[in-house]
């Protein structure tokens, strides 16, 4: 039984021995998992990027809107609001309309909201409170309406004139005062739209008793929790289906409902599909690169057995068993693979963390994935290692003692 | 029991020296195929080596004493014949149990050394315990007392390639001796070496030989014939005299 602890160490001094030969070897399979490494932690690092993005939007929202007036009244808001598994709903109208400070006038989306949406739309205060139900004529400014938009910086307690267009067409003039700013959101991706900085929220009713409506756009829904997102966005749409008689055989026609409505987990999944697709691409890539790493590995054990045949007879001679010389060359071949795996990793990393910095992505490294490169790097040795190891393992000794 | 019954039709032994046989080579024949030529090599050879002997086995280039080696050693099994090791049969025998009896019972030394570049003296001696180790012997005190033996306490650490000739072919007598074999198996073992060298060696080997080890040696030069107790001349694939 061959002594494991002596044969890693016959296997070191035997890739020591030829350095730059076994050094170029390696390389192949560093650049390998290198690259694999590399692609797989890129790919969670955007997953991880798209979540973050979608998550600023809103924490587990649903969002339902409708292309034409006067499909959501009040009571559709009471119906989303007792659903089971709703925490929150906030009605949602907009309006570009003219917005003055001091001497400048701008056009920005207005939109009408209660007080959860705060916490719908994951909402940070930079000064000030967000709307509550009981406010009347005043206004939650995006950071960037507060900050850039106009001459001046408008922060709490001033007072802003915005000039709505009313359904039968006259026009009104409302003064409002800054209750709060809103943080911008750390991220910018998603929808447009979405995009807090660049809006004005003021509570609903007010605007929609300006406006001279009763009916809202649309719905802006937080769920308990990501898992309950999609199945309690399901049984919304069935219920407002029925309110709004949708037939049960309709409810997946999305043409045929007066509304539409979709969630975070649906956007996950479609971003995450996208980000898979592309990692699972570059990482075969990858693997290719990995593949001619190994047969490099494989080539050179062959030359390493074929120059090594005096040596195999003597070991056999003295004692060694098909076996003993079989797991020798095996353990050879996986050092060689696991050296390359260590370094390749370490590369592998690095490199992301590079990219990560220069795209200003999250770095992330799960551990599993490192787990891979390792587990990889072994299979690739052993694989490569099979046949000249066997070939090894196999030679007759007074043959092999023989040669020159 | 089960000794007799293995030297079973053997006139060559009586039972008080059974135990005494190391190697017991039982009319084997070897040919090797050239083509579909089958090339006789060896022509029923019959040879018994008691314990303690030193035989050297001398002939021509061709004459078939390599092959002979080979099946003493069990690198090669005979076409046709029996060679009996240490009273077993090596017929049976599996190829992994055979190379395990050859790390425990035989120690080769070769003409060419055959060094292992990469390791020091110390670790080309070490070498055979890493694959068949007696649990009885430290292998390590073992492997610096022999090579203190053969004169080579300083070298522990220098690689084959930082020593003479005759310094190589100590360590190699040092690492045939590591497992304490029964028999020690020499092929030429002066071969690449220079007279004085040679003398070094052999005296090696006498000394060996004094201390009650077994030893057989194939050689050409007559002048080793001193060393042996006994001779054994073989031409053309047959035994001359025994």
């Amino acid at each position: 039984m061959l002594d494991p602890l002596q044969a890693v160490k016959m296997a070191f001094g035997s890739i020591g021995s030829a350095k730059l030969r076994s050094s170029l070897t390696t390389l192949g399979i560093i650049i390998g998992v290198a690259a694999v490494i590399a692609n797989v932690s890129l790919g969670a690092s955007f997953n991880q990027f798209f979540n973050d993005e979608i998550g600023a939007v809103g924490s587990n929202f649903i969002v339902i809107y409708s292309q034409n007036t006067n499909v959501f009244f009040d009571n559709e808001l009471e119906l989303i609001g007792n659903t089971p598994g709703v925490v929150g709903v906030s009605p949602i109208n907009q309006q570009m309309a003219q917005v003055t400070y001091l001497s400048t006038s701008r056009q920005i989306d207005i939109q009408g909201v209660n007080e959860d949406y705060s916490e719908v739309a994951n909402f940070e205060m930079k000064e000030g409170t967000f709307l509550t139900d009981k406010d009347q004529f005043v206004a939650v400014l995006g950071e960037e309406v507060a900050l850039d938009k106009f001459d001046k910086k408008i922060s709490s307690k001033n007072p802003i004139e915005i000039t709505f267009r009313r359904e039968d067409g006259g026009v009104v003039t409302q003064k409002f005062i800054v209750k709060g700013i809103v943080k911008d959101p750390e991220t910018t991706f998603a929808q447009t739209g979405v995009e807090p900085e660049i809006r004005i929220f003021i509570p609903i009713d007010v605007m929609n008793g300006i406006l001279g409506v009763d009916y809202y756009g649309g719905f802006f829904v937080k769920a308990e929790s990501l898992e309950t997102v999609r199945s309690t966005g399901d049984e919304i749409d069935k219920r407002l289906a029925r309110n709004l008689g949708v037939s049960g055989r309709d409810l997946d026609d999305d043409d045929t409902k007066p509304y539409t409505i979709f969630d975070q987990v649906e956007i996950l999944e479609d971003t995450n599909q996208l980000s898979s697709a592309l990692t699972t691409l570059l990482t075969s890539v990858a693997l290719i690169s990995l593949i001619v790493g190994s047969i490099g590995i494989m080539n050179i054990m062959l030359v390493t057995v074929t120059e090594r045949t005096r040596e195999i007879g003597l070991m056999k001679s003295l004692g060694f068993s098909k076996k003993d010389i079989l797991t020798l060359f095996m353990i050879e071949s996986v050092v060689v693979g696991l050296i390359g795996g260590v370094i390749g990793t370490a590369l592998g990393l690095g490199a992301a963390v590079l990219v990560n910095n220069f795209l200003e992505l999250p770095n992330i490294f799960p551990v599993s994935q490192i787990g891979i490169g390792f587990v990889v790097s072994i299979l690739v040795g052993l694989i490569a290692g099979v046949y000249p190891a066997n070939k090894a393992a196999n030679m007759d000794p007074v043959d092999a003692l023989r040669k020159e | 029991m089960m000794v007799i019954r293995l030297y079973e039709g053997n006139s060559q032994l009586n039972d008080d020296t059974v135990m005494d046989v190391v190697i017991d080579i039982q009319n084997i024949r070897k040919s090797y195929l050239l083509g579909d030529m089958e090339v006789p090599i060896l022509h029923g050879i019959n040879l018994l080596v008691k314990k303690g002997e030193f035989v050297a086995i001398m002939g021509p280039s061709g004459s078939g004493k390599s092959t002979l080696m080979n099946m003493i050693g069990c690198l090669d099994r005979p076409t046709d014949g029996n060679v009996m090791l240490m009273g077993k049969d090596t017929r049976s025998i599996s190829d992994n149990d055979l190379a395990e009896l050859r790390g425990f019972e035989i120690g080769f030394v070769f003409q060419n050394f055959n060094l292992i570049p990469r390791l020091s003296a110390y670790e080309n001696v070490l070498l055979p315990t890493y694959s068949n180790s007696k649990v009885n012997l430290d292998n390590e005190e073992r492997a610096r007392d022999l090579l203190e033996t053969v004169g080579l306490g300083d070298r522990l650490d220098h690689k084959p390639t930082e020593l003479s000739g005759g310094q190589r072919q100590r360590v190699a007598i040092a690492r045939s001796l590591i497992n304490d074999p029964s028999l020690i198996l020499a092929d030429e073992p002066t071969g690449n070496l220079d007279t004085k060298t040679s003398t070094e060696v052999m005296d090696i080997f006498s000394s060996l030989h004094k201390g009650g080890c077994t030893i057989v040696m194939i050689t050409h030069d007559p002048e080793m014939e001193k060393y042996a107790d006994r001779v054994v001349h073989i031409r053309d694939g047959y035994i001359e005299n025994n």
